[in-house]
Parts: structure tokens; sequence; C-alpha cells
């Protein structure tokens, strides 16, 4: 196979796996960037970088494996940049404010909208432990090693969490 | 007195009973810190009550509808222009005027004719508002209290009639009220030939 050709297959496969990662997990991926950083469009943005960076690397590499850790890695690093990015410019009148335009009005219930405000309150690091934990479903070891973290801190970050959403859900009482 | 360390090892405790990770130890060890510190009742609570706040996330994640598709996402975007440039042509973009008889050529499916589903009216409703339904080419009026309520946006669609952006351009002083109006018109699927005045 001359070199053209090579380059030619290396591309259909990379496309190929792309095509199947984003079959498999936009949906999940999506849904929790849009919680991490409450924002619909912004969400997809990311997942579409997120989808962008495995089909250099798959064009890059084939023969790599990327599975569901490598991805949620990806999308929790470039939410944080986003949160981060956010916070210089204050270019939002009300940092990570819940802003429901974003969500649909079925999603709108008190759970849904009482755990975006929590979220909104939250260090992007703690969002993410609660969220790649309870809301994806991975164990706290997982996600550890997608945060580069301990399990032990990951269970901290939730327990935070947990306590600022107790909170939320004290003040909606009260309301 | 409960040392600093002694709170933060029952934090990672509550963490695993939080994410049901936890062994009867733990819970043991979880429930013997809590008899001699106050501070962590008052902060974190029992198990019974880490496992209640735990369900509300549970619960959002079961109300999650959201289902984007990025493939036709990124079709749609790819044509930004001309998608602007066949709203440029149709004179106006589809607009609906709350309260005032659009003047301009009109989508054969307006806003108007969309039925606002109980979803939706119960967005409204939560508001205390009133929602009815007007005439061709009208937007929904809101009545709050004794007051009328008037929004008047505009909504880009692209050549497929799929809605794109909606903008308020009067705003009724209601930002939730705003908003709802807007939501409820991107729902809504145009027919972009009507809109071209065809």
């Amino acid at each position: 196979m001359d070199e053209a050709r090579l380059v030619a297959h290396e591309t259909t496969v990379a496309q190929a796996r792309t095509e199947a990662l984003v079959v498999e997990f936009q949906t999940k991926l999506s849904r929790y960037l849009r919680r991490m950083v409450g924002d619909a469009e912004v969400a997809l943005d990311l997942t579409q970088e997120v989808f962008l960076s495995a089909y250099r690397m798959l064009k890059a590499d084939p023969s790599r494996e990327l599975n569901a850790g490598w991805l949620y890695r990806a999308a929790t690093n470039g939410a944080i940049s986003f949160i981060r990015r956010r916070k210089i410019l204050r270019m939002l009148p009300l940092d990570r404010e819940v802003d429901a335009n974003s969500w649909r009005v079925d999603e709108r219930s008190a759970a849904s909208v009482d755990l975006q405000t929590a979220l909104a309150r939250l260090a992007p690091e703690q969002s993410a432990a609660l969220l790649l934990t309870s809301y994806a479903g991975y164990t706290s070891s997982e996600a550890a090693a997608m945060l580069g973290t301990t399990s032990d801190a990951v269970r901290q970050r939730v327990c935070r969490a947990m306590r600022v959403l107790r909170s939320v859900m004290r003040e909606g009482m009260e309301r | 007195m409960i040392s600093r360390g002694a709170c933060v090892k029952a934090e990672s405790l509550a963490g695993a009973i939080a994410l049901g990770e936890a062994q009867e130890n733990d819970r043991e060890a979880y429930r013997n810190h809590l008899a001699g510190c106050e501070r962590c009742v008052t902060a974190l609570g029992g198990e019974r009550e880490i496992e209640r706040v735990m369900a509300l996330v549970s619960a959002a994640r079961e109300d999650e509808r959201w289902e984007p598709d990025l493939r036709k996402l990124l079709a749609r975007r790819r044509t930004p222009n001309r998608a602007w440039l066949w709203v440029g042509s149709a004179a106006a973009a589809v607009a609906l005027i709350a309260g005032i008889r659009a003047s301009g050529p009109r989508p054969a499916t307006p806003p108007a004719h969309h039925v606002i589903s109980a979803q939706e009216a119960h967005a409204l409703a939560v508001l205390d508002t009133q929602t009815a339904a007007r005439g061709e080419g009208r937007a929904e009026s809101l009545v709050v209290g004794a007051a009328t309520l008037s929004t008047a946006f505009e909504v880009s669609v692209d050549e497929r009639g799929v809605p794109i952006r909606c903008k308020i351009t009067k705003s009724s002083g209601d930002r939730t009220l705003d908003r709802n109006v807007c939501l409820t018109a991107m729902h809504v699927r145009y027919s972009p030939r009507a809109a071209q005045g065809r």
C-alpha cells in the first residue's frame, strides 16, 4: 500500500471509529457537559470539541484505544477550562447563573432545577465528582482516574457537593 | 473534642454512603463519628438524610430528556450564511408581535396555531399568568393579575423551517416571561415557503 492510500485508509478508520464514539456517547457527554456549564449551546460546542480531539488522536494513531474514561476526562477538562475562562472574562452578568432558557420545559422539575442551582454554587471539580459518579454512574475510583485524583478525594468532593445540594433543597422548602 | 482530621474522614465516609459504596463497617464508623460530633450531624446529616439528598440527583437524571444529535447540529451549523441569506431575502424573518397583527409575510403554520402543550402551559401558569390563544399572526398575550404584558419577538428559521434563534425585540419587563415565550416559539416547526410569501 503506498503512502497516499495508507493515509486515506487511516483517515477512514479514524472517521469510522469517531462516528461510533459519537453514536454511543454524544447524549451522555452533552448531558454531562450541560450540567457542568449550565448552558446547552456551550455544552454542544464542548462536546464537539471532545469528539474532534478524539478524531485527531485516532487519525494520528488509529490503533489507540479511546474509552469512556478518556472522553469524560477530555470533557471535564474542557468544561473546567471554560468555567475558569468565563470567570476571568466575566462575560456573563452572573457567574454560572442557572439559565432556565436552555432547559426544556419538561425538564424543569424541582429536582432538575435544585441540582442545577447546587452545581452553579460548586467548584467545578466538585461538580465533576458529583456528576461523574451519581449522574453518569461511575464508581469513585473510576471517577478518580478520570479526574486524576484519589477515590477518597472524589468521595469528599461528593460529600461537599451533597452539603450544598442539601442547603438548596432546604431553601426550596422554605420558599 | 473531635479533631478536624476525623471530620475529613467522616466526609469521605459520607461520600461513600452517598455513592452506595459504603460497607457496613464504614456505616458504623460514620454513625460513631456522628454520635460525638454535633457539627457533622448538622452539616451532613445521618445516613437516611444522605440518601434522601442523593435521591434528588437520581430524580434529576430521570427527568433528563435532552438528546441532541451532533451530526444534525453540524449539518445545520454548516449552513448559517445560507440560512441568514434566506431570512434576509424573505424581506422579514418570521416575526410575531404580541398584541399587534403582524404586517409582514406569515408562515403557513404560524405560532398562533401552535397549541401550547400542557407542560408549556404549566411553565407559564407557575408564573401566575394565563395564556390566551390569539388570532393568526399574533403571539400570546399574557395576563398577569390585572395587567396585560406584551412581548414582541422574532424567530429566525433556516431553509427547512427549523428555528435557529429567538430574539426578544420588545421585552414585557418580565425576563422569565420573555424566556418562556421564546422557548415556546423555538418549539414550533415553521413553513419556510409560506414565510417567503409564496
